[in-house]
Order: structure tokens, then sequence, then C-alpha cells
């Protein structure tokens, strides 16, 4: 498989949780922005930030995520 | 208890990617309007380097800020377009009632005949204030309440004339007279709102739903009628659309009425009204008429 489309690092400066407006930590390995918040991860598809609630995956509820 | 949003923004995106392959035979007010607000930008002696579309369809604002020289000469260097229409090459997909944009993101947000879809105007602008820069602009085209309003008149009473009921058929759009107070609560600073009529002619109301069509503007109150409209209502009402809107040459008129809104997140520099009990003159040396007590002291606090 070829290497993920990297995403602009200054455009996940100013992108952050549609629900709750806070910041996103970026999984470069998943290709995914994180809010920790709203317990979602966003997916980034050939470079372009996928910023739906309905189509982010739900973080499992127990387990700490990215440490 | 009822849902209390307006509009059903699945059925706006299913008209919209119905409408794709087609949208460029149907994009002149999508393009007339981009090129007004390119003309607006022109005006404003500010720089802005980093701008987000909100909601757009596809490359017709930005192509027409580019042609008008926008680009060139209010430097702007990065344009995103937030939209969660897939086809129309978005650079983030949002969903425009959520902006996923920081604090302070940009610099400039602008909007081309979109936000009529949106649920919760008051709530949006907010957002749009929070995501501009100090001195950041907001500029944004909707249509407007009378938009439409010879096709609303003419299917209400068709309906009721055959069906002998009505259902929503055409949106409810913002008002201007709604318009400014919305960009002050939204904490936006020297509010703007004005209005276009654009006046189109179409040989019979079929053209004009054909056109509606075209442009992904039909129907997508979330309370309209499922089943397909019968065909004698619509016989009906596009007989009484000709009968009364029609042109010298024999073909319809159809209004479409467009709302320009603006507005500037707050920032020192802009002019405001000074404190009260800051005057250094008198009122009446300045009209030099002669000043008469009104038997009260003035309690600055």
């Amino acid at each position: 498989m070829a290497e993920p489309a990297d995403v602009d690092p200054k455009l996940l400066e100013i992108l952050v949780c549609p629900l709750t407006k806070q910041p996103l930590r970026y999984d470069r390995a998943k290709q995914e922005l994180i809010s920790d918040t709203a317990r979602l991860a966003y997916p980034i598809r050939d470079g372009i930030p996928i910023m739906l609630v309905e189509e982010a995956r739900k973080l499992d509820e127990d387990s700490p995520v990215g440490r | 208890m009822s849902d209390p949003r307006i509009f059903d923004r699945r059925a706006v995106r299913a008209h919209r990617r119905r409408a794709a392959s087609s949208f460029a035979d149907h994009d002149f007010l999508f393009r007339e309007v981009a090129d007004r607000l390119a003309e607006r930008l022109l005006d404003i002696q500010r720089p802005f380097t980093w701008v987000a579309e909100i909601d757009a369809r596809g490359p017709i604002l930005e192509q027409a800020l580019r042609n008008a020289g926008v680009f060139e000469h209010r430097g702007i260097s990065r344009y995103l377009r937030l939209t969660d229409d897939r086809s129309a090459g978005p650079s983030i997909l949002a969903d425009p009632e959520l902006l996923p944009l920081a604090p302070q993101a940009v610099d400039l947000l602008v909007s081309n005949l979109a936000l009529h879809w949106v649920n919760d105007l008051p709530g949006l602008l907010v957002q749009a204030r929070r995501a501009l820069r100090p001195d950041g602009m907001l500029l944004a085209s909707l249509l407007g309440g009378q938009t439409l309003h010879e096709l609303r008149a003419v299917l209400l009473e068709a309906e009721s004339e055959i069906d002998g009921g009505v259902s929503p058929r055409v949106s409810p759009f913002a008002d201007i007279r709604d318009t400014g107070a919305l960009l002050q609560r939204a904490g936006l600073a020297l509010p703007v709102s004005d209005v276009d009529s654009i006046d189109v002619t179409y040989q019979d109301a079929f053209a004009l739903l054909r056109d509606l069509r075209g442009m992904g503007e039909t129907n997508a109150v979330r309370d309209r009628r499922r089943a397909f409209s019968r065909r004698a209502m619509l016989m009906r009402a596009a007989e009484l659309y000709h009968e009364r809107h029609r042109t010298a040459d024999g073909r319809i008129h159809a209004t479409f009425q467009v709302l320009y809104l603006a507005g500037w997140a707050p920032h020192e520099s802009q002019q405001k009204p000074l404190r009260p009990g800051s005057a250094k003159g008198r009122l009446a040396d300045a009209l030099g008429a002669v000043e008469h007590s009104a038997g009260e002291k003035a309690r600055p606090r």
C-alpha cells in the first residue's frame, strides 16, 4: 500500500472537534484526528480531514487511547 | 416531542448530489452572486491571508474571487472549502452547522447561497465569529424571504383548490429585517446587511422547477410531503403562475432575493461609541444653542 497522503500540518493547527470545539490529536499512523473530549476519531482520507460526527470512529470507553 | 429543526440536511445533501453532474448548466445564480461577493471584497482595504468558505458548492466562489483579483489584492494564501458534499472538492469535509475551526483560525469566512439551508443560523454566526481572528470578516450571501414568492403563492392556491389542504413546499427563508440583529447577537461588530433582487424569466413553471432541481435547491423542509405532487395540482399551479406573473413575451418571472451579511470580529481599531460622560465639549456649544437645565444632575457611574 502507498504511504498515506500527508495532511498539511498548518491545516491541522486550525482544526478542532466540531462537537466540543476542543483540540485534536493527530495519529499519523492511523491517519486519524482524535477528540479526547468527544471520544471520537475523525478519519483523514486522501489528505482530507473528514470532520463529520457520523463518520467518526467511536473510541472504546474503557481502553486508554494514545498512551 | 417534535424535532425543532426545519430543514432535513440529508435531503439537502441528496438534492445536491443528484444535481452535481449537471450543476454547471444551472449555476448562473451562484456565479452571478459570487461575482457580487468578489466586488464587495475588493472594496475592503485589509489583507486576508487565510480564508474558509462555509458550505461550498464546488469551486464557483473561489474561482470568482481569483478572477476578480481578490486573491492577488487581498493576499489570500490559503482558501479552504468546507462542505459536507464530497463531489464539491472539499478541503475539509464538515457539517456546515458544526464548524470544526479553532478559535481565531482564519481572517475571512465567506459563503455563497448556502446558509438558507442551515437550521440554526444564529448558532452558526456565533461559531463563525469565534473562528475569526480579531478584525476578521464574515461575508455571506443567502436566499431571502421574497425568494420564489410567486411560486409559493400559486402552489398554495393550487394545492388547496385540488387537494383541499396545504403542505410546506417552498422553504421559509431568513428576512432582511432579522439579519442585522442576528449579526449583532453573534457578537459581530459593524454589522451590515443588504438585499438584492434578481428577476429571472423562464418559459413556464415547469422550466423553473427543472432549474431548481438542477441547482439542487428543491424543497428540503422536514415536514414536506414525501409523496410526488399530483400532476393535476402542478398543472393548475403552472396555469395560475402564467396568469399572474407572465412577461410581455409570454414567459414567467421568478424572483430570487439575495441577502448579504457582513460583520467583523471585534478589534480595538474599529470605531465604537464613546463611553457615556466622556464628552469634552458641550452639545449646546456645538449646536450654538442655549442650554436650559432640566433640573437633574448627571451622575456618571
